[in-house]
């Protein structure tokens, strides 16, 4: 018997393609998928910002970096009367910057906990402050002073550190998830579960509690690889990022429960990835800020899990701030996202069993 | 418990359930006392499992009356914790032990756990998996998976056991502890229905109703629906001079058949036999008992 008989190969070959052609959700996924990710990896890439909200507080003297500043398109400028306001609203995240004029000085203040917008800020300004100098050859040294409010000793790792122990869970739980219900459903327990006292929602709820003791255990092994093993800051209360952990392990769970009724296998599970986490990974603001993701797109991040947990996660561990602090939005769109698809997931379970 | 006492099991009045131009269900009516074995039987496509899944409440009638153990089967969840449902998966966990998966099944219906070890430790003897209580289930061989899937249907001791092809892959004598098993549930006064398509199983049972095209061709103890197809026993001689000896028989009046040398001959009543054999004597002969395989190939013929 020869080793490799080609006619054989291609009897092979031949049962593959059929078998793929079949399956044209396989299909659509190899040809769309690739278009899909290649734009959103592309505008994300592409490093345009938009959307970065700056303060602005003029004691006079800088006419010309001022007008630098405010002729970029993509800084909203917010005009404020003292540097401590400004401190202030830096402090609270609803800037991501400000810039203080005085004759003969410029500070800024920056939020280093993302590393892309501050660069951005810190460019512009210097431009700015260039092309001041330029236009006034005798004109005063001025002096530009950095001032980080957050992240002044903050590396890449340390800012994108805490997004990703959110995505480790979220990834894991909601694979699981889905692989698991399939299983329900085409080993033929769900049936049974279905003939028996169990309610639907007490079926999804003993899901939660089960997978939130396996969420715990990844998010904390995680993040001690995070903070002891890369060093990231773990300036708040671990206790509330392991919250924040596993109210999106538990999204993710119902998600995943959610979406086990649009495939049929596991193999078709897989085929999420590109399309439900992938998204994610890219438009949740954590390789690239949500300001430079193209503004008609943006809405999608703001609809994704871990956009506010990731952002939850890095005010904790990184600005140190308590549970009240990331309440709004943060908690608060992580619960809806929960209570949704919970309620979605129990829906679908009572549809007529096939 | 309302309803109970003289009620059938299950009171099914002119049922109907399509699946798209397909009549699965078609003004199926039926009564299925209790306290029986009761068997569904009927070729592939016949109605038995959707009947079965009406009767869970698991797909929604088009149109009819469905009764289950006196309840409207709009009802059927109340009263899940007293029926018993099988189904052609085997619906266990692959990855838990034998016992893990039973503690399971009997902890949804709320089983006390002394209790349940009780349960478990007899339904694993009488399904003769007793020494695999730790393994796992999918580990199993096709035939011990079906047992233990069994077990955990009976670990809340249902009034009402629905079983889905229970007996696929079993050795004979395995199959027959189950059917006296099945016999002892049914002196306790608990009604089993079962879906089958092998005829000798169907025998065993106090009532067939044989399905067709989503209704009940004919219902009756496996006695009655031989006698309802008409069939008779058979009397199968080995003859001597075969072709002289048959022709003399068929002008005698009698109505039969050669096969592979023998002759059958439908019996009109056994006083026959001693008037054959006052016309031939045969080498050999042979009385059958006609099967209810035939009375339903007889009853499908006719319909």
């Amino acid at each position: 018997m020869r080793l490799l008989d080609l006619s054989r190969v291609s009897v092979v070959a031949l049962r593959v393609v059929r078998q793929l052609k079949r399956d044209r959700r396989t299909i659509g996924l190899i040809t769309f998928a690739p278009i899909l990710l290649m734009i959103l990896f592309g505008y994300a890439l592409s490093g345009e910002m938009s959307g970065v909200s700056l303060g602005l507080v003029d004691y006079g003297g800088h006419a010309v970096l001022k007008s630098h500043l405010e002729g970029i398109k993509d800084f909203n400028i917010l005009y404020l009367g003292s540097e401590s306001d400004a401190e202030k609203q830096v402090y609270e995240g609803r800037l991501n910057g400000a810039v203080i004029l005085r004759p003969g000085e410029v500070r800024v203040l920056l939020d280093a906990t993302s590393l892309q917008i501050s660069n951005a800020i810190q460019a512009a300004v210097e431009a700015g402050a260039s092309g001041e100098r330029a236009s006034f050859q005798k004109g005063p040294e001025n002096i530009v002073v950095m001032r980080y409010i957050f992240g002044y000793d903050l590396e890449m790792m340390d800012t994108v550190g805490p997004a990703i122990l959110g995505l480790v869970v979220f990834f894991f739980t909601f694979i699981n998830a889905a692989i698991s219900f399939i299983r329900e459903r085409s080993q033929g327990t769900l049936e049974k579960f279905m003939v028996s006292p169990l309610s639907r929602v007490e079926m999804v709820s003993g899901y939660v509690l089960g997978f939130s003791l396996f969420t715990l255990l990844q998010s904390t092994t995680t993040l001690l690889v995070v903070t002891i093993g890369f060093g990231v800051p773990m300036r708040g209360n671990p206790l509330t990022a392991l919250a924040v952990v596993l109210l999106l392990g538990a999204g993710a769970l119902v998600l995943g429960s959610f979406f086990s009724n649009f495939a049929r296998s596991e193999f078709q599970v897989v085929q999420f990835i590109p399309l439900i986490i992938t998204p994610q990974i890219v438009l949740c603001g954590v390789w690239w800020p949500l300001q430079s993701v193209p503004e008609f797109i943006r809405p999608i991040s703001y609809i994704l899990p871990l956009t506010y947990a990731s952002d939850a996660l890095r005010a904790v561990m990184l600005k140190g701030a308590s549970i009240t602090d990331i309440l709004y939005p943060d908690l608060l769109a992580l619960s809806t996202f929960f209570l949704f698809f919970f309620v979605a997931a129990t829906l679908m379970l009572r549809r007529e069993v096939a | 418990m309302a309803g109970n006492g003289d009620e059938p099991a299950v009171s099914a009045r002119g049922l109907s359930k399509s699946f798209g131009r397909l009549r699965a269900l078609n003004d199926l009516s039926v009564d299925i006392p209790r306290g029986v074995t009761y068997c569904l039987l009927g070729p592939n496509g016949s109605g038995k499992t959707t009947f079965i899944r009406a009767i869970v409440g698991l797909l929604s009638l088009d149109g009819g009356d469905l009764r289950v153990l006196g309840e409207p089967v709009a009802r059927v969840k109340e009263i899940y914790s007293r029926i018993g449902y099988m189904t052609q998966h085997k619906a266990l966990y692959p990855d838990l032990t034998l016992q893990e998966n039973m503690e399971f099944f009997a902890g949804l219906y709320g089983i006390e756990r002394s209790e349940s070890w009780r349960r478990i430790t007899r339904l694993l003897e009488m399904v003769n998996l007793q020494e695999h209580r730790n393994r796992l289930a999918g580990d199993l061989s096709g035939g011990m998976y079906q047992r233990l899937s069994l077990a955990c249907t009976l670990i809340h001791e249902p009034e009402l056991l629905l079983l889905d092809e229970p007996t696929v892959g079993i050795d004979p004598r395995l199959r027959q502890t189950f059917w006296e098993y099945f016999d002892l549930l049914t002196r306790q006064g608990k009604t089993v229905l079962i879906t089958t398509h092998l005829m000798d199983e169907a025998e065993k049972c106090k009532i067939v109703g044989y399905m067709r095209s989503g209704k009940m061709a004919a219902v009756g103890s496996p006695e009655e629906i031989k006698r309802l197809a008409g069939l008779r026993p058979c009397l199968e001689l080995w003859l001597k001079e075969l072709e002289k000896d048959a022709a003399q028989l068929r002008a005698e009046g009698y109505e039969l058949q050669i096969c592979k040398g023998v002759v059958q001959l439908r019996l009109e009543s056994p006083e026959q036999i001693k008037r054959v054999l006052a016309e031939v004597t045969p080498l050999d002969m042979r009385l059958k008992e006609p099967t209810l395989e035939e009375a339903f190939l007889r009853l499908s013929e006719a319909s």
